[in-house]
């Protein structure tokens, strides 16, 4: 008996006799946790929903759910049998129907369950009360999209599968609908799958984050250790958060590059001394200090909201992202100087 | 293929089957052995036969083209009196059969025929006969086809002209062209490929014709089959003719097939579409357009429908002497119950290819959709021949009755050769209502618990409601005008207003055709004006 509320155990994910995603091994461990899927596009990330839902059939391994086998070489539960929904990217409201008759056609299904969702509330939250007499082919993208979202929410499913849920929906709504839907998903105790390729929805909306990359899950684990200890150079590259430096360990909580010079911190791995590493270096791990003697080149900078991502050149020719607070004290140019606060103290030294 | 197994792919493939085995008998038939007939006609008319269908297929290309093309041009880019009416008058020409078409022609132009009656009301008694044109023989043929047949150029050309983007014309004007120079330098060249498919439906409906062309008694192959058959009682031959004649079919619906392809990239890349504005014409620039349309619409409607109905009342006896009311039954009978099993079977059948998405059971239904690619006298001979076959080989070995009395001259088998012949207009069109329904509609419903059944009932059946209906209309348009097939196999004594028309008009009796082909032309109109703003598609529905 498996001891989690859901888990797909040694998986083979393909659609169209193609392998997308090889051997997955993820679990959600309780009812109402939510995990991510992240990853590229096109790697297999929808197909993996698919699946889940049983409109895909697996030829390895196993899938449960509440400790009933859904899929697996053998067995494929029928999707309308699985109390499983899924909120498609694409539009799948039903063209002849009005929004409002789309939203409650998900409620006729388990009228037993014990969950109890308020439509008109779910409705609200997803600000899609003006265009409930609507028809489809009236309405935008994002509003679609909501929609879709609040059938699968009303149907209370045991599983919810979201895939891209705010893809289309305008930047000023899209932080509030994410509070307010990890919201309704804990109070309901909704265990929920969500997809998407935006790395800082995954990581507010799941208890954890498995990416997927060449074909396989490189990680599965929560957000912060996703963020700040990625498992892999593929995992780093992703997350588009930071650069690898070669580096000589010099001693148990140090190491050293041609550029930077001395770099100390805790290692979250052992390596011997003298061994050359790559280190990974994140836009928070510098601090600018223009009284250093380490000036470092401006060969651009990016305005982020809060904060000023400045790209500095080392003597080397290597590129570091730096990342500065809009209003710090004093601001750069392209192509002036720009200081490294010394002796440079990481938090965590992860190196591959 | 096993794992596919259910309800819905197994209905989808008997059906398609059903479909495909004429065709099949039509091939299979080219490795028997057949009487001296064959050379009898190669020695003989073989040559003339082709001759006269090539002959009669450029010419009704190149007048079906000018005439569709010119009159879509003029109703889409320009406003002048009248042009809203004619937008949709024009496609009043398809109420008008090729062969009611040419008893008209005839009726007028005869010796002392409907022009010589007015000459002579005009001016008072005369030789006027001798300097009427005859629009008889090959000439007549090709007016007949026609004006009967541009229809099917106008519709896709005005749809392709309608939804070219105002940017494409402010281009040309842009680059200095004048407005007949945008035409042909930039208008045309982008509605190629929907003038190239209404091309090849006249292409095949030319050669697939058979009551204008028996009436001017013009050899060509569709009449040669139907001779071989009737004179010389040589199924064989005249299935082997069929197999020729589908080859060159074939090579036109392969044509038709890659130039709808394109079409169809050509409406999705509608970037920055800015919708026309229509240029008003005015004085004589107004009159020449109005003049042309007109002449259109009184040649391929009124023409034809004044002539029987002048006709009708010029010998008011016919109208008595006709079984009206029988006729009128007997069509309507055929007509609803061809179409309610063509559509029934057609959304069975694209339903199964939907949730099936088997490769195979696509091809078979590609194939079977190649039915309408065939005339029809060659679809009932191909039927007739199988139904033989089967019946001596099978039914009569494991020693059962006779099965051809049920399928020969029976209400059965001619519902069954019209499904096979229809079959791709309904399979077609409810495809293209379907496509309109994105695949997640349906995985929504199943995750909604929607059974396949259930989902096909309940979000499906709604949703085509419309495509449905005018699907019907369409194949009951077909049906009413469809001669050769009910010819073949009706049962006996039952007529319809086509075949009464016909058998009239065969024995010379053309007062006699007036009736019947009247009240066809009213009944086939009423069915397009009910369903022309689904012809036209204006909505971009």
């Amino acid at each position: 008996m498996s001891k989690n509320f859901f888990e797909i155990n040694d998986v083979t994910f393909s659609i169209g006799g193609k392998n997308k995603v090889n051997d997955v091994n993820i679990s959600i461990e309780n009812e109402g946790d939510i995990i991510c899927i992240l990853g590229p596009s096109g790697i297999g990330k929808t197909t993996m929903l698919r699946t889940i839902a049983g409109l895909e059939k697996i030829k390895k391994g196993q899938i449960i759910l509440k400790n009933k086998i859904i899929s697996s070489s053998k067995i494929h539960l029928e999707p309308e049998k699985r109390n499983i929904a899924l909120s498609f990217q694409e539009n799948s409201l039903f063209p002849h129907y009005t929004v409002n008759k789309n939203i409650h056609l998900g409620v006729k299904k388990n009228s037993l369950n014990n969950k109890k969702i308020e439509s008109k509330e779910i409705i609200k939250i997803l600000n899609i009360e003006s265009i409930l007499d609507k028809y489809p082919h009236q309405i935008s993208a994002g509003e679609s999209q909501r929609a879709s979202l609040a059938r699968s929410l009303i149907s209370q499913p045991d599983l919810l599968l979201l895939d891209e849920p705010l893809s289309n929906v305008d930047q000023s709504f899209k932080e509030d609908i994410q509070v307010a839907l990890k919201q309704i998903l804990k109070e309901n105790k909704i265990s929920t799958i969500v997809v998407t390729h935006d790395s800082y929805e995954a990581f507010y909306l799941g208890s954890k984050c498995a990416l997927i990359l060449d074909n396989e899950v490189k990680q599965f684990d929560d957000p912060y250790n996703v963020y700040h200890f990625p498992n892999s150079i593929q995992v780093v590259n992703f997350l588009n958060r930071g650069i690898l430096l070669p580096a000589k360990v010099t001693g148990g909580n140090s190491l050293e590059n041609d550029d930077l010079g001395i770099i100390k911190g805790k290692f979250i791995k052992h390596y011997p001394t003298g061994s050359k590493v790559q280190l990974l270096l994140q836009p928070e791990d510098l601090e600018h200090d223009d009284d250093s003697n380490l000036k470092l080149e401006v060969v651009d900078r990016k305005f982020r909201g809060t904060n000023f991502i400045y790209t500095l050149k080392t003597p080397s020719n290597r590129l570091i992202p730096v990342a500065v607070h809009t209003h710090h004290w004093e601001q750069h140019e392209v192509n002036e100087k720009f200081g490294i606060k010394r002796p440079i103290e990481l938090e965590h030294i992860v190196c591959f | 293929m096993l794992k596919n197994l259910n309800i819905w792919f197994v209905s989808s493939l008997l059906i398609s089957l059903t479909v495909i085995i004429p065709i099949l008998t039509v091939f299979s038939s080219f490795f028997e052995n057949t009487t001296n007939y064959f050379d009898i006609l190669k020695n003989t008319f073989l040559f003339e036969y082709t001759l006269n269908s090539f002959c009669l297929l450029v010419s009704v290309l190149s007048l079906t083209f000018i005439i569709g093309t010119c009159s879509a041009y003029l109703v889409s880019f320009y406003e002048f009196p009248l042009s809203n009416f004619f937008k949709w008058a024009l496609i009043l020409s398809f109420a008008v059969p090729p062969y009611i078409y040419a008893y008209s022609l005839t009726a007028f132009f005869e010796n002392y025929g409907t022009a010589y009656t007015i000459l002579k009301n005009l001016f008072g008694e005369g030789n006027y006969n001798t300097h009427i044109p005859k629009f008889d023989g090959m000439l007549g043929s090709i007016l007949s086809i026609s004006f009967s047949l541009f229809g099917y150029v106008y519709i896709l050309a005005r749809a392709s002209f309608l939804y070219q983007s105002q940017n494409l014309i402010d281009l040309g004007k842009n680059l200095g062209f004048s407005n007949f120079r945008s035409f042909y330098s930039v208008i045309l060249p982008s509605a190629r490929p929907a003038i190239v498919a209404g091309l090849s439906l006249v292409a095949m409906e030319t050669l697939a014709e058979f009551g204008a062309v028996d009436f001017f008694s013009i050899n060509t192959l569709t009449t040669g089959i139907y001779n071989s058959w009737i004179a010389f009682d040589d199924l064989a031959f005249a299935n082997q003719l069929s197999f020729f004649l589908l080859l060159f079919i074939f090579a036109l619906f392969i044509l038709e097939n890659l130039s709808r392809k394109k079409a169809k990239y050509h409406f999705n890349s509608r970037g920055g579409f800015k919708r026309k504005e229509k240029l008003k014409l005015t004085r004589h620039k107004a009159l020449l357009a109005f003049t042309f349309c007109f002449f259109i619409f009184f040649m391929s409607f009124l023409f034809p429908l004044s002539q029987m109905l002048y006709w009708t009342i010029k010998f008011p006896e016919n109208l008595f002497d006709l079984k009206i009311m029988e006729l009128f039954l007997n069509t309507i009978y055929l007509v609803f119950l061809s179409s309610i099993i063509l559509i029934l079977f057609s959304l069975i059948s694209n339903y199964g290819n939907r949730v099936s998405n088997n490769k195979m059971l696509n091809i078979f239904s590609t194939l079977s959709i190649s039915g309408y690619a065939i005339p029809g006298v060659i679809l009932a001979v191909a039927f007739i021949t199988f139904v033989a076959w089967f019946d001596d080989n099978i039914i009569k070995t494991l020693g059962f009755l006779s099965i051809k009395k049920i399928f020969f001259g029976s209400i059965l088998g001619l519902v069954l050769v019209y499904f096979i012949r229809f079959y791709s207009l309904a399979f077609n069109g409810i495809k293209s209502g379907y496509e309109k329904i994105n695949i997640y509609v349906d995985e929504s419903a199943y995750l909604l618990g929607y059974s396949k059944r259930k989902t096909f009932m309940n979000i499906h059946i709604p949703f085509l409601r419309n495509s449905l209906l005018f699907v019907g209309i369409l194949v009951s348009l077909e049906i009413i005008r469809e001669l050769p097939i009910t010819l073949i196999l009706r049962p006996f004594n039952f007529e319809t207003f086509a075949t009464t028309a016909y058998i009239s008009a065969s024995e010379d009796l053309l007062e006699a055709a007036a009736v019947p082909s009247l009240f066809l032309i009213l009944i086939a109109a009423l069915f397009i004006m009910i369903s022309s703003k689904y012809i036209l598609r204006d909505n971009n529905e």
